[in-house]
């Protein structure tokens, strides 16, 4: 299972990676909703750190929705989902892999995003770093837990970004909730609480959403019509 | 090796086939042959494991022995024809070195074009490129589903040399073909799907064609070897 596992991430990334479009667009997409966002301030004006950290997400999770697409879609060309589901090993391991292909894309897209967040949006860090990295670990592996699960549910329909879009969005309000409180708070957002709640939260939701993927993906990537 | 047991496929109301029944031996080729929308590839998902049956049940000796070639190539065009076969090599968990895949590649005469992308390839080449695919498994129940789509002659006669080596080294073989005249002598056995149900399974001499065509002028020659009588 962990070989699938590796040679799906690996096959995603190649794919990915050496080609580009999928991964330019969404960072594209994301940027452009820093810009926007950063235009509902005045000259000099800072955005509240909450703002920030919200539109920091907002950008992610638009961005996962392309990226969840696009790594689902390479396997509609030829129709390879009836390869894998060949393979002797649970079907769980495309779940898996296109997790873990989705989770290095994501960091890679989020490495360029938070910066541009400093920037365009006036943020400084300032609060607890490494609380604010473990949220953004949590966030991640929730989002792509079930980004995996439902970008393998959108594929084959007609207007599938739209609806990953419609479908995810709502499930993951608890998770993005954690990830813009705890990321308000690295930018410097007082909290008498601190952190140690919403990061309770994103490991919860990331257990479920785990769990939700491992049992029900097999009812999702099938072969049958 | 492989059983289907009173098999049936229905999509909603409309009854794709029924009763389907036979068991395929280790070591032979049956030949599967029905008229447009028979069911051909319906009934050899069902014995894929891809598709499950409405009744009766598919049964094979071990599903993770199976190879199928299908329609679709399942192959990434952004991949080069080597880094294809990796992958499906370790997907499918088969210990192979690079070596072994080169050798692949040369058995369907695809070694010069190793290192290209899929997506430059054409649709013989691909085909090529996803039977080396199946036969790198070496699988023990080989399904193919019209294999010679798109294929040259040399690439035909290549294709027939590897289901009759497979048939040697005990693989079951179950072929759907356009080309009865063509394939009708690799089999042991023809299978035809005709009016929902199995309407014959014996040899492929033996066989006189479809009912439907009784009243056609040269039917009967045709199902003894002529063009294309039975896709």
């Amino acid at each position: 299972m962990l070989r699938l596992m590796f040679a799906m991430a690996r096959k995603d990334l190649a794919l990915t990676l050496a080609r580009g479009s999928g991964l330019v667009q969404a960072l594209l997409l994301g940027l452009l909703l820093l810009f926007v966002f950063s235009l509902s301030q005045g000259i000099g004006e800072r955005m509240a750190p909450q703002g920030a950290a919200a539109v920091f997400w907002i950008s992610s999770a638009f961005c996962q929705v392309l990226i969840f697409n696009q790594l689902y879609a390479l396997e509609e060309v030829n129709n390879a989902r009836l390869g894998l589901l060949l393979c002797p090993v649970p079907v769980q391991a495309v779940w898996l892999g296109k997790g873990c292909a989705g989770l290095v894309l994501l960091l890679l897209a989020q490495v360029v995003f938070l910066p541009a967040a400093v920037v365009f949006l006036g943020q400084t860090l300032g609060g607890p770093l490494p609380e604010a990295l473990l949220a953004l670990a949590l966030t991640d592996i929730g989002m792509c837990a079930m980004g995996s699960l439902l970008g393998a549910l959108a594929q084959g329909q007609a207007a599938r970004e739209s609806l990953l879009s419609i479908v995810l969005f709502p499930l993951l309000t608890p998770l993005l909730l954690a990830g813009i409180s705890v990321g308000a708070q690295a930018l410097g957002a007082p909290s008498p609480d601190g952190p140690g709640a919403w990061l309770g939260v994103a490991a919860a939701f990331d257990a479920v959403f785990l769990g939700a993927g491992l049992f029900l993906f097999a009812y999702i990537y099938a072969g049958d019509e | 090796m492989l059983e289907l047991v009173r098999v049936a496929k229905v999509y909603g109301v409309k009854v794709v086939f029924k009763d389907v029944s036979c068991a395929l031996a280790a070591g032979s080729v049956s030949l599967l042959v029905g008229g447009n929308g028979a069911g051909k590839s319906t009934l050899m998902r069902i014995m894929a494991g891809l598709s499950r049956p409405s009744a009766g049940a598919a049964n094979v000796a071990d599903q993770a022995r199976v190879g199928y070639l299908g329609h679709a190539t399942f192959l990434y065009p952004g991949l080069t024809a080597v880094e294809n076969l990796a992958f499906w090599r370790d997907a499918y968990g088969l210990k192979l070195t690079r070596d072994d895949i080169m050798a692949g590649l040369a058995r369907v005469g695809l070694e010069a074009h190793a290192h290209e992308r899929a997506g430059v390839f054409s649709r013989g080449m691909a085909q090529r490129l996803n039977l080396a695919r199946v036969l790198m498994q070496a699988p023990d129940v080989l399904l193919l589903d019209e294999p010679g789509t798109g294929l040259d002659a040399a690439s035909l006669a290549l294709l027939r040399r590897e289901i009759t080596a497979a048939r040697q080294r005990g693989a079951c073989v179950v072929l759907i073909s356009h080309d009865l005249a063509g394939d009708a002598p690799l089999a042991d056995r023809l299978l035809a799907l005709e009016n929902r149900r199995l309407a014959y399974d014996g040899l492929p001499a033996g066989f006189k064609g479809f009912a439907a065509d009784a009243g056609r002028p040269n039917a009967a020659d045709e199902a003894q070897g002529g063009p294309a009588c039975c896709a």
